[in-house]
Formats: structure tokens, sequence, C-alpha cells
């Protein structure tokens, strides 16, 4: 590509000066687009918009590829400077979007560079649709003369070209929504990102829905400001773990017994009962210097009262709340065909219906285990495939590049 | 085997590395066998710890940010060896001794709360892949970036030297990527999302396309002694973003919202 001869600004072929003016350009467009006009509106893709911008970009991608041979300018539109320089800008734009506070989909931009909504931002969306055309470009151009040695390359431009097509124009087809389910009833109302209720073509029953917790812990409070001691640095003891001693606020805990579902007894200690209501209970002794004290510890919850050990005028130890092992819903599911699905729905373990996507979202938080209903994100994205076809794609070529490094000569491409 | 012991086991493997490091420059056949025996001795000690403690957890150490420094420490001075015997460069296995045992320290000095829950959205068969690709890349990059230093500082142009950083770089950023699509992969699941501009995927964004970019730089700048200082630079900068995305995210104003904190 690179001659000898000295060859000035804007003679062909085009090199990086070029490049670098070219999109600098671009970019000064976006920044002009963007302070005439506001962000640009993702959503004026919906289909079928985004299926003819995507046709379009695939035709310019093919035209380049197929024109570049015979043509200084396609040829430079989607060669190595090119696409350096296309990657440093879109770098540039990232590092500000990563600096910067970005405000909600919803939402305005209240920057007048549009830098807090920088996915919207003109001038990244100007060189994006760029980068499709040069990345498409050279994918063309290399597959017309196809070598085995080309496909780790084909794989991850391919991949990526499929993933930045598919992820950019289908957003505006995305829909998510929240459902909130009281067990025992059947549900198909649910609420976008404005708060707005909608009924949807898919209903949810919720036949029960259960919560396992982690061991809680111990710390020392003070009981009046309830802030955790030693403050600033606060300690903390675990429970459940394989030391049953241990030191928090220069008090030595020792663990006598723990129950992970235990309900209060009249006497005021515990014994393990294995029901909804039930909480975490431990009996232990503190001790300091020459004081000792021994007593129970308990959480609480909405059903059964918390117990603390004071341990002076100022200071009680108390229990945490517990953290969450696992939540989970049984669930029986209804589209608009007559179809019904059983299944059980926790987090990272979704329900696919279709081109839906059932999520656990939520619970009540302050009841609990306890809690009588629980939440869903039910999430619409039709764009999903070509999506996993390119990741797929990008992982095979990643595997590549572990496999064989960089396995050509010096210089060579 | 629990935080309070890692002492015992964090010093006699920075004492092990560090005297291979050293022995590593011995002209003489014994100081070679001894710093190869000194390095896995250390590396031994050193997993032999991460596996006692991910057994104590019951649930893989790879949580916290003084967890994921553990298996840094450890991937390092794992691939700092592996590429000593394969590039024979002493100063690799010396360099990346340095850097594992300075992650050490800071573990030692600055230990974060180690609690043995795990949150359901880590409970995943991508948490290990995901979390060790990325490790394994951050490793794989910081022997590249000592390269790099090197020759920047050398004012060399060793043609051996570049290769091996290009050779790492190639092999980190399969890595890089790998750890970035499992976690697509896995924000689908967990999340609802792929890509959601969550302020730590804007910076694995932003060091996998600087990283990129040195990729796309060194196609044609093989034999230009200009474009190849741009492209060490270029190395440089990008793991300084690298290094930024692991450690730094959660210090900016903008992850205030982010779910990658933990």
């Amino acid at each position: 590509m690179s001659t000898s001869k000295q060859r000035s600004v804007w003679q062909s072929p085009w090199g990086y000066a070029e490049s670098i003016a070219i999109v600098v350009g671009v970019a000064i467009i976006g920044v002009v687009l963007q302070l005439s006009m506001g962000s640009f509106d993702f959503f004026i893709l919906a289909n079928p918009v985004n299926k003819i911008t995507g046709l379009v970009l695939f035709l310019l991608s093919i035209t380049v590829g197929l024109v570049a041979p015979r043509s200084n300018f396609c040829s430079w539109l989607s060669g190595v400077a090119m696409s350096v320089s296309l990657i440093v800008a879109l770098l540039l734009l990232t590092i500000i979007m990563g600096l910067t506070p970005q405000v909600g989909e919803g939402a305005d931009s209240s920057m007048a560079l549009g830098f807090d909504t920088m996915t919207r931002n003109w001038s990244f969306v100007l060189l994006y649709c760029l980068t499709l055309i040069s990345l498409g470009g050279v994918v063309v151009r290399r597959m017309r003369r196809f070598r085995v040695k080309d496909f780790p390359f084909m794989m991850q431009h391919i991949g990526l070209w499929l993933f930045l097509v598919a992820s950019g124009l289908g957003y505006a087809d995305m829909e998510r929504y929240i459902m909130y389910v009281v067990e025992g009833e059947t549900q198909w109302r649910v609420y976008d990102g404005d708060g707005n209720v909608k009924e949807l073509p898919i209903a949810i029953h919720l036949k029960d829905f259960d919560m396992e917790v982690y061991p809680p812990r111990l710390a020392v409070v003070d009981r009046l400001s309830g802030m955790v001691q030693p403050e600033g640095a606060p300690q903390y003891f675990q429970l459940g773990a394989d030391e049953p001693q241990g030191e928090i606020s220069g008090w030595k805990i020792s663990t006598e017994e723990y129950i992970h579902k235990a309900v209060r007894a009249a006497d005021s200690t515990y014994r393990e009962v294995p029901m909804p209501g039930s909480t975490p209970a431990v009996k232990i002794t503190a001790s300091r210097g020459e004081e000792q004290l021994q007593g129970w510890v308990c959480g609480g919850n909405q059903v059964q009262n918390y117990m603390a050990m004071a341990i002076d005028q100022e200071f009680s130890i108390v229990m945490t709340p517990a953290d969450p092992r696992e939540y989970t819903s049984e669930v029986e599911v209804y589209t608009q065909r007559g179809d019904a699905v059983e299944a059980t729905i926790r987090v990272n373990h979704p329900l696919s219906i279709g081109a839906w996507n059932i999520y656990q979202y939520g619970y009540d938080n302050s009841a609990g285990s306890l809690s009588n209903y629980s939440s869903f994100e039910l999430v619409y994205d039709p764009w999903l495939q070509p999506i996993y076809g390119g990741i797929i794609l990008m992982m095979i070529g990643a595997v590549c590049m572990i496999a064989f490094g960089r396995n050509t000569k010096q210089g060579g491409v | 085997m629990t935080w309070s012991n890692f002492v015992w086991f964090a010093l006699p493997a920075v004492a092990l590395w560090l005297a291979a490091g050293s022995v590593v420059y011995s002209k003489q056949r014994f100081g070679a066998i001894l710093s190869n025996v000194l390095m896995l001795c250390g590396i031994a000690i050193f997993a032999a710890f991460i596996v006692g403690f991910w057994i104590h957890l019951e649930r893989p150490p790879m949580r916290t940010m003084g967890e994921t420094r553990l298996w840094y420490s450890l991937f390092l001075s794992s691939v700092g060896y592996l590429s000593f015997r394969r590039w024979r460069y002493p100063w690799i296995l010396s360099f990346s001794a340095v850097m594992a045992v300075v992650f050490v320290f800071i573990n030692l000095l600055k230990p974060e709360i180690h609690s043995k829950s795990l949150m359901p959205a880590l409970q995943s068969i991508w948490f290990i892949p995901h979390v060790t690709s990325y490790i394994l890349s951050y490793a794989m990059l910081g022997a590249a970036t000592i390269g790099a230093l090197i020759l920047l500082f050398r004012r060399s142009d060793d043609r051996q030297i570049f290769a091996f950083i290009d050779n790492m770089v190639y092999v980190g950023y399969g890595f890089l990527m790998l750890g970035l699509l499992m976690g697509a992969l896995w924000a689908k699941e967990a999340w609802g999302h792929y890509w959601s501009w969550d302020p730590k995927e804007t910076w694995a964004f932003i060091s996998a396309a600087a990283y990129a970019a040195y990729i796309h730089l060194r196609l044609h700048s093989g034999s230009k002694a200009k474009g190849n200082q741009v492209a060490l630079w270029l190395s440089v900068v990008a793991f300084a973003l690298l290094m930024f995305t692991w450690l730094g995210v959660a210090s900016l104003p903008s992850a205030g919202g982010s779910v990658h904190v933990y």
C-alpha cells in the first residue's frame, strides 16, 4: 500500500492523513447536527425502517467490497488506515462516554454536545454507520479472494458486523416490561419504563414464590445511631462459616448454636422449625476481658421480632439482614395461541417463549422470603438470532487468535 | 483455608518468585535450572492457597476485587514463566514476577471485605470462564506491555521482541474477547440484555477498541520505525485503559448505578 515516494495529502492513493481528516470531518458534521437537531432519535428506526437501513448498509458494503480492487476510493474506505482511524475515533467518543454519567434511555440530554447520551449522539451514530460500511467492505473484498488462512479474519469481522448491525438497528424494536404477580393469581398487565400500564399477549400465573438466604453476619452497633462499630471501619462476624470463633469491635464471639430456620419459643430461646416465617438465629458467647455474656441473637422478619444482645449501656450485638442465596418462582405461562408452559424461573434461568424472555426480577424486599408477590421482567427482542450468530462467530475468531497467535511473517497480512 | 492464612502462602511465594526473577540472569546452567524450580514452587504454593480458599468459601473466589487479584498474581506468574520458556527472555520472568508480587502486596495490605455469600446473579455457569478469561488476558497483555516498555526505554526496534509483543497481544486479545462475549451471553441470561452500556461495559469496549487499534495499526507498520513507535505507545495506553477498566471504574462518578460493582 505504502509507496516510497513522497505523496502530498489528498493525492491518490489515500492513507492515514486523509482517513483522519474524513473521520474528523464526519464527527464535525455530527456535532453540527447535534447542535441543530438535538440527539438522534433511535425509535425512528423501528420496524420496518431498521430492516431497510440494514439492507442499505449491506448493499453499500457489497458495493464497496466489489468495487475496491478497481477504485482507490473504495479500497481506501475499506483499508487499514481507515479502520485504525475509525476505531480510534470511536475509542475517544466512548472514553468521553465512560467519564460522563449517562442519563437514562427516556431522558433528554442536558448537554449541548450530547455527551451524556453518547449512544444517541450524532457523531457516534454517523461514525458507527461509516464503520459498518468500511467493515462490511473489507469482508466482501477479502471474500472475493478467500484463502483458508482468512478464516479467523472472516469469523471476527462477519461476527462483528452482524452484532453491530443487529444490536444498533434492533434496539428500536426491543420492548422491556415489568410484571408484578401475586401468589395464586394470574397477571397480564405490565409496566413500561415510564410507568405506563400495558396489556401483553402473555399471562403469568404465580403458583409459588420461594427464597433461600445465606447465614447472616453479626455486628456490634451503637443503639442510638445504629452505626456498625468501629465506625468508619465496620467489622462483621460471618455465621455458618467453619470457624465458630471471631472478634468484632473488641469482643470475642463464639457460636454455641446456629439455627438457619428458627422459630422463637415462649421462653425466648429458639428451636428449629422449617416453615415459612422462620428466620436464622444464633446462640453466642461474647467476651471482653473478664466480662462474659451469653444469649440468643436474631435478625427477625415480618412475623418474628428481632433479638439483640445488649453488651453495655451503649452497644448491642445484632444480626444483619440475610443476603438472598436464591429466589425462585413456580409459574404457569399462557400465550395468546392457547399454549400453557409450566416453569421455574429464577435469576440466571429465564424462560424463553418465542421472541419473549421472562426473567425473575424481584420480590417484596421488606418481606424477604415471606413476599406474597414476585416480579418478572419481560423482554421482547426479535433481533436476537443475528446477535447470537455474531457472538458465536466472534468467539470462534477469538479462539483462533488464541490458538495461532500472530502467525504471519513480519509486516505481512 | 481462610483469608487470614493468606500471608503464610503469600510470603513464601513472593520470596520464591523474586529469587527466581534474580537467579534467571545467571549465566550458569545451575542458575537456569534453579530459576525454573523456584518459579514453579512459588506458583504451586500460591495455587495451593487458591484451591484451599475455594474449598473453604464453597464458591469460586472470583467475586471481590481482592479475589480477582489472587488470580491475577497466579496467571501473571504462570504466563510469565511460560513465555520465558517459549521466548527465552529473562526479563519476562523477572518483570512478571515483580508485577505478580505487587498484586500480592496489595492484597496483603489492603484486603477488602470478603464474605462467603454469592448473590444470585453471580450463580451462573458463565461466572468462572468469564472472570478467568479476563484475568488471563490481563496477565498476557501485561507481559506484552513489559515488552513494549523495554523497547521504548531501550529505544530499540528488536524484531524478536516485537514479535513477542504481537503474539502476546493476539493471544491476550483472544481471551479478552472471549471474556467480553461470554459476559454478553451471561448478561442476557441474568439482566435481560446482552449489552447495556453499563460503565464497566463501556470501559470494556474502550479497552478492547484500544487493542483492536493496536492490532490494525501493526498490520502495515512492520518496517516503519515511526509507525512502530506509535504502536508501542498505543499498546501502553491500551494497557492503562485495561487496568482502569478492571480497577478504576468503580471510583468514577459515572459508575454510580453500575451493576458490575461487588
